[in-house]
């Protein structure tokens, strides 16, 4: 049913379509010039074209990999919470949090309505596009997950602050819409962690997506379906990404039980690892999703964001996926 | 009747101003190997003294150390223990803060004290009465992953009790008169309560006159309220944030423990207000059959950041004195 709303859209993926989950590690020459930058040391314009030089690499990195949906690899983004908070209205930086150990952040405060300031990713999108004929995936971070990661003054409650965050992101979304994205996948992260607020995620999304053109995915991180199945099969998208890498679930028995009724992205890639997997052991962890579901309807990726790799890991583990996957393309043709 | 403020637990060890991010460079100077242990303890000390002191001023009447060593709450236990080791990160509850897994090899055993010294410097250097914080017994066996020496989780929550037991007893003879022990854990896990009871028994047997105070935060403790009230604990210290029938239900079943009632949203920075605080007490107070009642933060305070955690410290004061003075 999927592959229909991708076909119309004009999206032509083969089987087992794969892809990433948004970030990749930023390029040691970047990495660099962005704590240049925080020293005052360099201009914002100088780090621009460093943030494109690394963007461009990562795109020429997915195609010699033979990715199928491309991502711009958010070279240009730090927190993907703060990232948003910064641009739109009604936010402020807040003070420092600890998150472990002796890393501490900026937490954003919600201090006044928010307000979508006009596009925040588009140009990005548009520009990465332009570098490859692959379809490359617009990416954002969803309401609930950006009202999660957030104090709240102003809003009357975490709901009230969740969909006025949707009624926003909506913007977004019909922006990149506008400039051509038929691929939106909306991050959320943070999805599972109040399992009695999972109805008003769900109404945020659909005040995020509703009616509008375009196959979306939604990637939610380690745990989440343990917590949330199967009431999460009501988020109004189209492709569900979960990560199976690190578990020992047996979705057979899960969804014997209440059917997956998505397109769902197998997150098979462990990112906290720095051991690359051999291409057998992918094949055997996509076969457990293909086992259960028709092979059209399942996508094969990394469980979260690579960010915390190295250049070179994700290259070998992107690599070895690839593997596996063109392997399994032949055998199950 | 009388109102106590008292803190929850952790406190924010840096602020925003530079004088105030001493603990965060002495930290990283430490890693570096810039300084030894025994100057980053004197910043820590000094840290302790700020945490104490900051309390004091915005009004509380019982303090805590602000937990200001612990890495979190797990580790910081597992670390002092043979038969443990520490693994990777993984998220509070559904916070965005992460600790360190414990890993259970084998037997465990306490090598040494791990919260009485500290107890003991900060009582050192408070003028109010100061309470110790212990992570409860089933909560770090929920936490922990268990490769050897116990069959079960709850085996291991009875070993952690009798690690923890030790604690309750020196503490006691250290002259600590109320202590708390969380068990967040429990709130997702109501079918384990017969676990926390023993678990609760055993770390409390030899409490002499301290009383413990059983604090459950990150979650909704309605549906265990009734339960609650038979667990061989003296008081009850509950997270009102997540639960809009918790006042109802209090004021409907009472208490026979005293309870410490935790109004102030330590997770987010809005400022609690007497329309959103009075009508709770109203509520709750006349149902309480017993006091001492405790008026605290939902939970640790380093959620927030410095300067806010201060502030709602401060609004508790203002909030209580309000309410007691009849200023409606
Ligand atoms: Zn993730």
């Amino acid at each position: 049913m999927s592959r229909q709303k991708l076909k119309r859209l004009g999206v032509e993926l083969p089987l087992l379509p794969t892809s990433t989950v948004g970030s990749f590690p930023k390029t040691p020459e970047l990495a660099e010039a962005r704590a240049k930058y925080a020293r005052k040391q360099i201009t914002r314009a100088e780090l621009e074209a460093l943030e494109k030089k690394a963007t461009e690499f990562w795109i020429r990195a997915q195609e010699e990999i033979g990715l199928d949906v491309l991502v711009d690899g958010e070279q240009y983004r730090g927190d993907m919470v703060a990232y948003f908070a910064e641009l739109m209205g009604g936010f402020q930086t807040g003070g420092l949090v600890r998150s472990y150990g002796n890393r501490y952040y900026h937490k954003p405060v919600v201090v006044g309505e928010v307000k979508w300031p006009g596009p925040m990713t588009v140009e990005w999108w548009r520009w990465t596009q332009s570098l490859t004929r692959k379809p490359v995936k617009g990416m954002l971070t969803g309401p609930y997950t950006v009202m999660d990661w957030s104090f709240n003054d102003y809003y009357r409650d975490r709901r009230s602050a969740c969909l006025a965050l949707a009624r926003q992101l909506r913007k977004e979304v019909e922006a990149l819409i506008e400039a051509g994205a038929k691929i939106i996948q909306i991050d959320e992260p943070a999805i599972s962690v109040r399992q009695e607020e999972l109805p008003f995620a769900i109404e945020a999304l659909h005040l995020t997506v509703d009616g509008l053109p375009a196959y979306f995915i939604t990637h939610a991180c380690y745990g989440a379906f343990e917590t949330i199945y199967p009431d999460m099969l009501d988020l109004p998208v189209d492709n569900l990404d979960l990560a199976i890498s690190n578990s020992a679930l047996d979705l057979l028995k899960i969804f014997e039980k209440d059917p997956f009724t998505k397109d769902l992205s197998l997150g098979v890639l462990d990112v906290h690892s720095h051991s690359i997997e051999t291409p057998a052991e992918i094949k055997a962890r996509v076969m457990r999703g293909v086992r259960v579901l028709p092979p059209e309807r399942v996508w094969v990726d990394p469980d979260c964001g690579l960010k915390t790799r190295t250049v070179e890991e994700s290259r070998g583990k992107l690599a070895a996926m690839l593997t596996a996957v063109r392997e399994l393309r032949t055998e199950l043709a | 009747m009388d109102l106590i403020l008292s803190s929850a637990g952790s406190y924010p060890r840096i602020g925003d101003a530079p004088d105030l991010q001493r603990h965060r460079r002495a930290y990283a100077q430490r890693e570096r190997g810039e300084i030894s242990a025994g100057e980053f303890t004197k910043v820590e000390n000094e840290v302790v003294a700020g945490v104490i002191r900051e309390q004091i001023e915005a009004g509380m009447e019982v303090v805590t150390d602000g937990l200001v060593r612990w890495y979190d709450p797990y580790s910081h236990f597992c670390r002092g223990l043979e038969g443990a080791t520490i693994d990777g990160l993984l998220r509070l509850f559904d916070t965005n803060v992460y600790f360190r897994q414990p890993v259970v090899k084998g037997p465990i055993r306490r090598k040494a004290a791990i919260i009485v010294p500290e107890y003991e410097f900060a009582r050192s250097v408070s003028t109010r009465p100061v309470k110790p914080v212990l992570t409860g017994p089933y909560t770090l066996s929920r936490g922990s992953i268990l490769e050897g020496g116990y069959r079960s989780t709850h085996e291991l929550a009875l070993a952690y009790a009798e690690v923890l037991a030790g604690e309750v007893r020196e503490l006691s003879r250290a002259g600590a008169e109320l202590i708390q022990i969380d068990e967040p854990a429990i709130i997702g896990h109501p079918e384990d309560l017969n676990v926390l009871e023993a678990a609760l028994a055993a770390a409390g047997r030899e409490r002499g006159a301290a009383r413990l105070l059983l604090h459950l935060s990150f979650g909704d403790v309605a549906p265990l309220y009734r339960d609650l009230q038979a667990l061989p604990v003296d008081a009850l210290g509950l997270d009102f944030t997540y639960s809009p029938k918790l006042p109802a239900l209090i004021a409907d079943l009472g208490s026979a423990k005293p309870l410490a009632l935790g109004l102030i949203d330590a997770r987010n920075t809005k400022l609690e207000t007497k329309e959103s605080v009075f009508p709770v007490l109203d509520a709750v107070l006349p149902a309480l059959k017993t006091g001492p009642t405790y008026l605290t933060p939902s939970c640790g305070l380093e959620f927030l950041p410095r300067a806010r955690a201060r502030l709602k410290l401060e609004t508790l004061k203002r909030l209580r004195d309000g309410y007691l003075g009849g200023h409606r």
